[in-house]
């Protein structure tokens, strides 16, 4: 499965700088590079993709 | 004669004595002949210690495989499909198939020698139709990925070549045939040591034991990434097998190699054929011990380090949820039940807690924490 992601906003409502959303399964994703959904999204960024901004 | 005295040139010495009692038949207890050491050691009190160790290692805590008895599924029990599904901490991957397998968690049918070594589940794969063949680019593996800090600190001299590792399974597959597996390193310039299983007898449980030295090549960071993977491979298509894989030795891994040798592809092109695997311990030593039992508890918490369920009350202003288990890594979360609904309040989960909300009102559901390798 090709997987997608969007920004997610904090508590003072500005786009999280820890923390991205998987669109396809709802998942939040920190950012923790030991964490391996996290290790996808730093290359699908690299491929030159970008997320959706947060709501 | 009942005893045998070994005497100090001083005039004391030892006694080897008989057993107070007749035996029903003679008993033979064997020494060693290839290692020089001592039976009986003593402490600083000078008081006898029965045992020092075992298979060289540590007396306990000696499976560095999580799991090897396949008692925790927390996904569920069966799943047609790929990826971490049914029974914790072994993931099954595969490409080119042409109809996907199905994992699952099965039991151990009672008389059989695994059932009678106390083992009640296994990790069961059951084919699909592979109508196009073994395919050259067809590839399909079990895997397990052990924490590079948990073989660091095992004990396990890994640069050395007469320090070992001994791996051992129980294996049922209802085509006869051999199966491949190796282990493989990821830290430094990644190392792979191809194994076989040799022949199995259809339908029969067969236990394999292979002992693996040390190498000077090894790499194992003290740390909580990726460090050794475990591997049984059902099939691997000729891009991913080469004449120059050893077997039984180490050597520097490249994808070409991950299957070994040419494999054999009876079971592969058998539709519905089925491969079953339990009791799987990985231990510090050249010597293969009784599979060390643990608890369902223990074996579970031991797996909610890399992946926790649980079901929880969520509410619209959010709470704070502590994890049953502190996580490998700051984990995934989801909840499957929830979907779209379900938030995290705007506080990034860690490793150890996250704190959950649900927009358009309250209610009770899972979610899943996921710190997998």
């Amino acid at each position: 499965m090709t997987f997608t992601y969007k920004k997610v906003k904090d508590f003072d409502g500005v786009d999280s700088t820890t923390m991205i959303l998987r669109k396809e399964d709802h998942a939040f994703i920190p950012f923790d590079e030991a964490n391996k959904d996290y290790q996808d999204y730093l290359k699908w960024v690299a491929e030159g993709n970008t997320p959706e901004e947060a709501d | 004669m009942s005893s045998i005295k070994l005497k100090h040139s001083g005039g004391n010495g030892v006694i080897i004595a008989a057993p107070s009692s007749n035996p029903a038949s003679d008993k033979t207890l064997t020494l060693p002949s290839d290692v020089d050491g001592t039976i009986v050691s003593k402490d600083s009190a000078n008081s006898l210690q029965n045992i020092a160790g075992i298979n060289g290692g540590q007396l306990s805590n000696r499976n560095l495989v999580i799991n090897g008895a396949m008692q925790v599924a927390q996904r569920g029990t069966s799943y047609t499909g790929g990826g971490y599904a049914t029974v914790d901490r072994f993931y099954l991957d595969y490409a080119g198939l042409d109809e996907a397998p199905t994992q699952a968690q099965v039991d151990v049918a009672s008389g059989t020698s695994p059932y009678t070594s106390g083992f009640r589940k296994a990790y069961k794969l059951t084919n699909g139709n592979q109508t196009s063949g073994a395919g050259a680019a067809d590839v399909f593996y079990i895997i397990q990925i052990i924490e590079a800090q948990n073989i660091a600190q095992s004990g396990w001299n890994y640069i050395s070549s007469s320090s070992n590792i001994t791996l051992s399974f129980w294996i049922k597959s209802s085509v006869a045939q051999t199966f491949k597996g190796h282990l493989k390193t990821d830290d430094g310039t990644a190392q792979i040591y191809h194994f076989e299983t040799g022949s199995l007898t259809a339908d029969t449980w067969t236990k394999i034991t292979k002992t693996i030295p040390g190498n000077s090549n090894l790499q194992f960071d003290n740390d909580n990434a990726a460090g050794l993977r475990l591997v049984i491979v059902p099939f691997a298509g000729t891009d991913y097998t080469a004449s120059s894989a050893n077997e039984n030795a180490w050597q520097g891994y490249s994808s070409g190699i991950f299957g070994g040798k040419d494999n054999t592809s009876t079971w592969y092109t058998t539709n519905d054929a089925t491969l079953e695997i339990t009791g799987v311990q990985l231990e510090v030593g050249s010597v293969v011990t009784d599979f060390q039992h643990r608890s369902f508890g223990q074996e579970l918490a031991l797996c909610q380090r890399y992946f926790e369920k649980s079901s929880m009350f969520f509410s619209t202003a959010g709470y704070p949820f502590i994890y049953q288990t502190e996580k490998r890594a700051a984990a995934t979360v989801t909840s499957p039940d929830a979907g779209g609904t379900f938030a995290l309040a705007g506080v990034t989960p860690s490793s150890t807690s996250m704190w959950v909300q649900r927009t358009g009102g309250g209610g009770q559901y899972t979610v899943h924490m996921d710190a997998e390798l």
